[in-house]
């Protein structure tokens, strides 16, 4: 026993950088225990009784990446707990404000995946809206046994303040002076809660942007506040947001042919191709410089490299007559693209280097697919495959080892796209029936419908 | 001679009980510190003292007879002195405690005025902290302590203010609501010149190509099409048309690969015709993929939706072929 836990630490420590508080005190040896016997009750359960796990990886054991994954999503017993007790009103009038607050608040925490929720039923019935109503014993003890605690009120429908708590050491480590929209406000605390639980930024005030109506929508990562970002009045494809998230690139066929399009946060156009040709699938890395798939040259499809406002494009790829396409940069180095080429016959995973060298096969598994999507932090790709003839679904692979694991189940399941802290995952689904965008934590769980009237092809922005 | 051997005797037997006795006298030991309440990182200087002791030791550390150390104890610590001969012991506590003050929470504000501009206006972000080492606002990275900025975000923004000290942190939002002028009105499309006959012609003689699934190779029928199309489009009258392969697909694959694989199916076309000496310069090729894929089965291509209409190649005019 001792070998394994060592390694989960020595993982745990090289994955949750920074977040002093996030080392502090709740792992415990026995809790590690637990959490091995967690891991392996979960890695068995999952796969349904009569149905193959995916094909077999090049190397490694499926467990071994689901155990590192369960080291980014916090599930029962390997993280800290957190209480996050209703916010109050401060003045009447606010009941509506203050309800829409907690909902909203609770959801992004438990959507973050950082830290274990307490049911609200085991709270103390009194109200808690500033420190001096606090009473520790009623957080720290059964049944609640909070490690840190939340709390706060509305002083009006745009202004709140909020706490955290160390209920174990008794220290304030957090207050916060919201602002903003009752949901803005819940968004901003929950990503102080993540960063304060974890160094790392949250997700809460981040935003999605989807093809509906053939335009490009932009929403609250959440699915609310729905707007159109595009007015181009055609056909619009793909959109991909840059790292920063200051730029958009999408296909558009507003010239009469397929071409890419590269808009400001702002919506003015910073650059566009203009081909008469299929020019498709961008993707802008943290450089600002962007990869498509064009067949301009009369080869078929080829990846190109442009600059941030598309001019300049220098071919990348040059296999005759077969279809390369869906290229993603590695967003961490900027030095890699992964891209989807059928030379080999199927649709199938390849990298290359930004500089045209280093071309090579990636996961080569059969079947087909496709919209290959790197993680912010490089360690994975997620994609679609439909596992050599089922439907869709989305996977992700392990960069280092090649190890695969299915997330999607239900329905047909493409076109992943990652949160900015590589903990959770955009799709599009048609389990309801039509294309919908959804998102889940990176290890399947949690998965809940963002859009309602129609989504495809997400891509996270920040 | 024997009186003065029995004084010698018994000086001698004396001599060895006054050693005797003062082997035996117990040890004694004393400590002191020079204050009993610090500060955290306050100096503290521990003395001690012992008397007839062999072996000594100050909080398990062997020690002088008598000495002295300075300490900065960072928490309340009992200092001890055991001082040791043979079985016998002496022990003398002193206690210094450390009164920790906590530090004050740190405490920020932030607010933008005004709260809403028009996009391209500038507003300014005013902040004060306190008992702050590090502060911080979103997009402006680390500033002093107080201060006011202006800033001209492009579209609506919530600037957080964190404010890191040693006793915790604190975190201020405001919101900048950006309002975009509305936008222009589109511009009004030309209407289309009136097409010339020739492109009713061009459709009467076109007809759909169908591919199989997942590829773009022409099948037998489809060769008899465009050998058919490839004649009237060589005719001299026709020569200087220009027309549109469009490719499509069944919705069965993934959308991002459909529109290469669609690509592929209207080149295969073009390269067919090419080949059956049609000018390729004369000959846009564009992909549409599934995005007008209506199928929700196989069926049939001639009995659309389906997916077999679905994929396939249509020609279709772009200009050209009217004589001057």
């Amino acid at each position: 026993m001792p070998g394994p836990i060592k390694q989960l630490n020595r993982i745990r420590r090289t994955t949750l950088h920074g977040g002093a508080l996030f080392r502090a005190g709740w792992r415990s040896g026995l809790s590690l225990v637990i959490l091995l016997q967690c891991l392996l009750i979960s890695t068995t359960a999952v796969v349904p009784a009569g149905q193959q796990p995916p094909a077999p990886p090049q190397t490694g054991q499926p467990e071994d990446l689901r155990r590192q994954i369960g080291t980014i999503i916090v599930t029962p017993g390997n993280g800290p707990s957190l209480a996050v007790a209703d916010f109050q009103a401060r003045n009447a009038g606010l009941d509506q404000p203050v309800g829409v607050f907690n909902t909203v608040l609770w959801n992004d925490v438990r959507f973050s995946g950082v830290a274990n929720l307490v049911g609200k039923s085991l709270y103390p019935r009194t109200r808690l809206a500033d420190p001096a109503s606090l009473r520790f014993e009623e957080w720290g003890e059964d049944p609640v046994k909070a490690d840190y605690l939340a709390f706060g009120s509305l002083i009006d429908a745009t202004n709140g303040q909020g706490y955290l708590y160390d209920v174990k050491t008794r220290q304030g480590v957090l207050t916060a002076q919201l602002s903003g929209t009752e949901r803005e406000m819940a968004h901003q605390f929950a990503d102080q809660i993540v960063k304060l639980l974890t160094g790392q930024d949250g997700i809460a005030q981040s935003k999605i942007a989807y093809i509906a109506n053939r335009e490009v929508q932009m929403m609250d990562y959440d699915g609310f506040g729905s707007r159109s970002f595009t007015r181009d009045n055609s056909i619009n494809l793909f959109p991909g947001f840059s790292p920063d998230g200051k730029r958009l690139a999408y296909v558009s066929y507003r010239s009469g042919f397929p071409n890419v399009i590269v808009r400001g946060e702002d919506g003015l156009i910073i650059g566009a191709t203009r081909f008469n040709a299929t020019t498709t699938s961008p993707s802008i890395g943290p450089d600002g410089r962007i990869v498509f798939s064009s067949s301009k040259d009369g080869n078929g499809m080829d990846l190109y490299l442009a600059s941030e406002d598309c001019s300049g494009a220098r071919r990348l790829t040059s296999t005759r007559k077969s279809v390369n396409i869906s290229p993603r940069w590695n967003p961490r180095t900027g030095q890699e693209i992964a891209f989807i080429s059928d030379r080999g016959g199927n649709p199938q995973i390849y990298l290359i280097g930004a500089d045209g060298s280093n071309e090579r096969p990636f996961l080569t598994l059969g079947g087909q697919m496709d919209s290959p999507a790197w993680s912010p932090d490089g360690r994975f790709i997620a994609f679609t495959w439909d596992g050599g003839g089922g439907a869709f679904n989305i996977h992700l692979a392990d960069v280092a080892s090649g190890q695969v694991l299915k997330l999607t189940r239900e329905g047909r399941n493409e076109s992943p796209t990652w949160s900015p802290d590589s903990r959770h995952l955009a799709f599009q689904s048609n389990r309801t029936g039509r294309w919908e965008v959804w998102a889940m934590h990176i290890d399947g769980s949690e998965q809940r419908q963002l859009t309602r009237n129609g989504g495809r092809s997400p891509t996270w922005g920040r | 001679m024997p009186d003065k051997l029995f004084r010698t005797i018994s000086v001698s037997a004396m001599f060895i009980m006054v050693l005797l006795v003062s082997a035996c006298a117990p040890p004694v030991a004393k400590i002191k510190v020079s204050r009993t309440e610090v500060k955290p990182g306050d100096p503290v200087t521990v003395s001690w003292e012992t008397k007839n002791a062999k072996k000594i030791e100050v909080n398990g550390e062997s020690a002088e007879k008598i000495g002295a150390k300075t300490v900065t104890p960072k928490q309340t610590t009992t200092y001890e002195v055991v001082a040791r001969r043979g079985s016998k012991e002496a022990r003398d506590k002193a206690a210094v405690t450390v009164v920790v003050v906590k530090p004050p929470m740190p405490t920020i504000t932030l607010r933008a005025e005004p709260g809403a501009i028009d996009l391209g206006r500038t507003t300014v972000l005013r902040w004060e902290a306190t008992n702050a080492s590090t502060v911080t606002i979103s997009g402006l990275g680390e500033v002093a302590a107080s201060g006011q900025r202006e800033v001209s975000p492009r579209v609506s923004t919530t600037y957080t203010g964190t404010a890191i000290g040693e006793g915790g942190n604190a975190t201020a939002s405001t919101r900048v609501t950006v309002t975009e002028p509305p936008p222009p009105p589109a511009p009004e499309k030309p209407k289309p010149s009136p097409e010339p006959p020739i492109a009713d012609q061009f459709r009467a003689q076109v007809r759909p190509v169908f591919f199989d699934y997942n590829k773009s190779d022409i099948l037998p029928e489809g060769r008899e099409v465009l050998t058919k199309i490839a004649t009237w489009l060589n005719l001299e009258r026709n020569r200087t048309i220009v027309f549109r392969v469009e490719g499509y697909c069944d919705p069965r694959g993934t959308s991002e690969y459909n529109l290469g694989l669609g690509d592929r199916r209207s080149r295969a076309v073009k390269d067919f015709l090419v080949s059956l000496g049609v000018d390729g310069s004369r000959i846009e090729v564009v992909s549409f993929g599934n995005e007008k894929a209506t199928g929700t089965e196989e069926g049939a291509a001639s009995a659309p939706p389906s997916w077999a209409f679905d994929r396939r190649a249509e020609l279709i005019y772009v200009r050209g072929g009217d004589r001057p």
